[in-house]
């Protein structure tokens, strides 16, 4: 086994996770229905427990905006950590800011380059100054028959890093090392994986035990003093020979959650922390590993409640399950049905439309008139009907407001990806009211009177350039728990 | 004080083609067809012709733009001709702006046309976008039966109507609409169908089934109109004259300010009070002898009936299964078979509607005709309930 050089536990300033957020899509396909329509070719992989599945209209930004609300309320800096990022040459954090209605002087940056990059954010930040948020959102393409496509899942996962909190940083280690368990490129979008035993013992011996136990030592603990374990393994099953040479005793929720969500890639650590969170007492010690062209393993010792942890591990159980392979392979892009004339719809995106109105847009501000009335989207002229002349409107975020549905209906004859489409008029509670699509539609659909909630999604996507904007779409306010 | 065109304005010929799938056709021949019926109706010389307006909805993927394809078809030589576009209104609106020429005193023949050619195109009755712009960004774009099927389930909210009762009258409106379609050679759609039929039919858009919507057509519909002194020259002894027409828009309050419920149309309800004020009419439920509304999907022509004052409040479906508005009803909507039966190409639809009156004032409509026929309405209504332009027309004969 290899050893790393330790570091010493005054490198460390007083630092904090504060807040976590975490988003697992509604749908979840079983695993083993996936399995018995491959039943013909023996491919698919390990048969047991789910994988989340993005909706249509959802992607790495999307998930990641979703678990990053309410994490940070004005943060100096905003960290995107995704190896499914929609753009090339576009920031997602910048978007994501704007989608969080943040401050336009919030710096923002993208990270990449491995699974390992959310995880290798956070301990920047944690090692930086100032509050960060580190948001993280995967929708990884994996060919059909593969074992990552059944494996991955979709989601995100992001963390509020300050000067004070309810996770303190006490050690960490990082190993740099390309070693090419699998890789993905502009050749090669979909994962190409190499012998899964090399993978094992050559990441678990000379990457993730080393670091973990530079991280404890460098933390002065025993590493059976962690509680609990938020390590992203390389495989399933590595977490066993990884305790077995680092001594950690504790479970590792990392390896449940690729169970039941799948393996989330940049966003499965933080994700399995959040957790961990959930299950830990004040003073319990928890280790978080990124894995991915080396490793980032972090000792936090916890302070109190995290902010977010009891949703995060409500949100694993909750959701719609299914069975419909032919569905998971369209929704995951694996098959490309042909929709036919209705789907030959424009899509094309003007920027100088987006300059205009594309942040009230993102961040869903409407404009309160000087009588107090609120409408979207905001006007020179306001709605009011005894408006007699352009009037000043103050921005309001509308995007967490609780709404109610004024009408409602399951459009067959539209073109979407994931029929019906359902759209309607949308009551807000502060007056306002939008006609919008709705998006997460459950078993009994959407109907007058139901109370909802918006998520941001994907509004247009214009395959043939290559680009897409996003808007807010109303979704039931609860979710169902995942029948059994 | 205005005082309304009521009288000013005679209809002294009009046109209108077959409808359907017209693929032996392009837009210039259902043009020249609805244009020749009514210039030989009219008995005048096609040079008599001032003005005329081209009702076209769709240019970009149909007849094209500007008012230059009717030009060129007609052939109408150094006259101005202008396109007017008010999205499903937009035959409604080409009639008023030839009106409007007439009763101004601008000029003694008008003409006014409504044409579309969907059938080219593909077009299904499905959204249209803009070109990227700012409502591009929020906007959802639902299709048109989805637009309206939302009237439905608002409607059974306020009025406390089961979903099923409400698809039952829903029902009925199309089989009325078909029963009387069967009857015109005119129409696309020219088969009765069963109620069983209808109610089980697949969906469209929640409650909407297949024939709860009308279809997608071509065709074509056209009015000549003078003044009511010229048409007694031309030897007319008691023109059919325009009574009214109005047109409401909206300003976007009902999907941003208050508290509409979407279960009616606040721009219909406007149009008609208007028409009605500059028709005179006090009782339209007494005083109209039957309508042609803008029945594009079932639930519209059943929130039009209260909308247009024809039905109380929450009772439209009552009506609407006690047979009031059916053929032999006390006050028919679509005796020519409506939308349901003609389709809906977008631009002629309002012009059709009032030729189908015309035609019931005249005492032309053979095996469909009522008796004392003396005012009738055409409501053609653009956009969705929640963003729309209502236009309320009313014709009768002159005395």
């Amino acid at each position: 086994m290899t050893n790393l050089p330790g570091r010493k536990a005054q490198d460390i300033g007083d630092r904090f996770i504060a807040a976590i957020g975490v988003y697992a899509p509604l749908l979840r396909m079983d695993r083993q229905a996936a399995a018995k329509a491959l039943k013909f070719s023996g491919l698919g992989g390990r048969a047991a427990g789910r994988r989340a599945v993005a909706g249509w209209d959802e992607d790495a930004l999307t998930l990641a905006v979703e678990a990053a609300r309410g994490v940070a309320e004005a943060p100096d800096a905003v960290i995107f950590a995704s190896t499914s990022a929609p753009f090339i040459e576009r920031s997602h954090a910048t978007l994501l800011a704007e989608a969080l209605a943040l401050g336009a002087d919030t710096r923002t940056n993208d990270v990449a380059g491995s699974r390992r990059c959310a995880v290798a954010a956070l301990l920047s930040t944690l090692l930086g100054r100032g509050e960060a948020l580190v948001a993280a959102g995967e929708k990884r393409a994996a060919k059909a028959g593969g074992a990552q496509h059944l494996a991955y899942g979709d989601g995100g996962a992001a963390a509020c890093v300050a000067d004070q909190g309810a996770a303190r940083l006490i050690g960490y280690s990082s190993a740099s090392h390309d070693m090419v368990d699998l890789y993905a490129s502009h050749e090669h979008p979909e994962p190409y994986a190499y012998e899964e035993r090399f993978v094992r013992e050559t990441a678990v011996a000379h990457i993730l035990a080393p670091a973990i136990k530079a991280a404890c030592a460098m933390a002065d603990i025993a590493s059976s003093s962690i509680a609990f374990a938020a390590v992203h393994e390389p495989l399933a099953g590595c977490w066993r020979d990884i305790a077995r040479l680092t001594g950690v005793t504790a479970p590792n929720l990392a390896g449940d959650l690729a169970q039941s969500l799948g393996d989330l890639g940049a966003a499965h650590a933080l994700f399995a922390f959040a957790l961990a969170c959930d299950k830990a007492k004040s003073g319990d010690r928890i280790l978080l590993a990124g894995f991915g062209s080396g490793c980032d393993a972090l000792v936090f010792e916890m302070t109190g409640a995290m902010p977010g942890a009891r949703e995060a591990a409500a949100s694993v159980n909750s959701g719609r399950a299914f069975d419909d392979y032919v569905r998971f392979l369209s929704l995951t892009g694996s098959i490309d049905l042909d929709w036919g004339v209705r789907s030959e719809f424009e899509q094309k995106a003007q920027a100088t439309a987006l300059e205009r109105y594309g942040r009230d847009m993102i961040g869903f501000i409407g404009g309160r008139d000087k009588t107090g009335n609120v409408q979207f989207p905001k006007s020179r002229i306001p709605v009011r009907p005894d408006a007699v002349g352009p009037e000043p409107l103050e921005d309001v975020r509308l995007a967490d407001l609780p709404a109610r549905i004024v009408s409602v209906t399951a459009d067959r004859l539209n073109f979407t990806p994931d029929p019906p489409f359902w759209f309607g008029l949308v009551q807000f509670e502060n007056g306002a009211r939008v006609m919008m699509e709705f998006t997460d539609a459950d078993a009994k659909g959407f109907a007058v009177g139901d109370t909802v909630r918006m998520r941001l999604r994907i509004k247009s996507h214009d395959h043939k350039r290559g680009f897409r904007t996003y808007f807010w779409k109303a979704a039931p306010a609860q979710r169902p728990p995942i029948e059994s | 004080m205005a005082s309304g065109i009521k009288d000013k304005v005679a209809i002294i010929g009009m046109g209108c083609t077959t409808f359907g799938e017209r693929w032996d056709q392009g837009p210039e021949d259902l043009m020249v067809d609805a244009f020749e019926e009514a210039l030989a109706d009219a008995g005048i010389e096609r040079g008599q012709i001032e003005a005329a307006w081209m009702g076209n909805a769709l240019d970009d993927i149909n007849v094209g733009n500007s008012a230059l394809p009717l030009a060129h078809a007609l052939r109408l030589k150094s006259i101005p001709v202008s396109r007017v576009e008010n999205m499903c209104a937009t035959g409604s609106e080409a009639l008023r702006a030839a009106a409007y020429a007439v009763a101004a005193g601008a000029v003694d023949f008008a003409l006014a046309l409504g044409v579309e050619k969907l059938k080219d195109t593909g077009y299904g009755g499905l959204p249209l976008r803009t070109k990227g712009l700012a409502n591009d960004l929020w906007m959802p774009y639902g299709s048109a039966p989805g637009s309206f099927a939302q009237l439905a389930g608002a409607y059974a909210a306020r009025h406390g109507i089961a979903a099923a009762d409400l698809k039952r009258a829903m029902a009925h409106v199309s089989w009325k609409s078909h029963q009387n379609g069967a009857l015109n050679a005119k129409a696309h759609l020219r088969k009765a169908v069963d109620m069983e039929t209808i109610l089980k039919a697949p969906m469209i858009a929640d409650p909407l089934g297949l024939f709860d919507c009308c279809g997608v057509s071509d065709g074509a519909a056209c009015a000549i109109v003078t003044t009511p002194d010229i048409a007694r020259g031309l030897g007319v002894a008691n023109p059919v004259t325009v009574k009214a027409v109005q047109l409401c828009a909206s300003h976007g309050w009902e999907t941003q300010y208050g508290a509409w419920d979407g279960s009616f149309v606040a721009n219909t309800r406007q149009a008609a009070r208007r028409a009605y004020a500059e028709a005179g009419i006090g009782n339209p439920r007494a005083d109209l002898a039957l309508t042609e509304v803008h029945d594009c999907f079932s639930i519209t022509e059943l929130v039009t009936m209260e909308d247009l004052g024809l039905a109380d409040e929450g009772r439209a479906s009552f009506d609407i299964l006690d047979g009031r508005f059916d053929r032999g009803g006390a006050q028919p909507c679509q005796i020519d078979g409506g939308l349901k039966c003609f389709g809906h190409p977008v631009g002629a639809s309002g012009l059709r509607m009032a030729y189908e009156v015309y035609t019931q004032l005249l005492g032309r409509a053979g095996a469909r005709q009522r008796e004392d026929v003396n005012l009738g309405l055409t409501h053609n209504l653009g956009g969705a309930p929640f963003n729309s332009v209502a236009a309320v027309s009313i014709l009768g004969r002159m005395n």
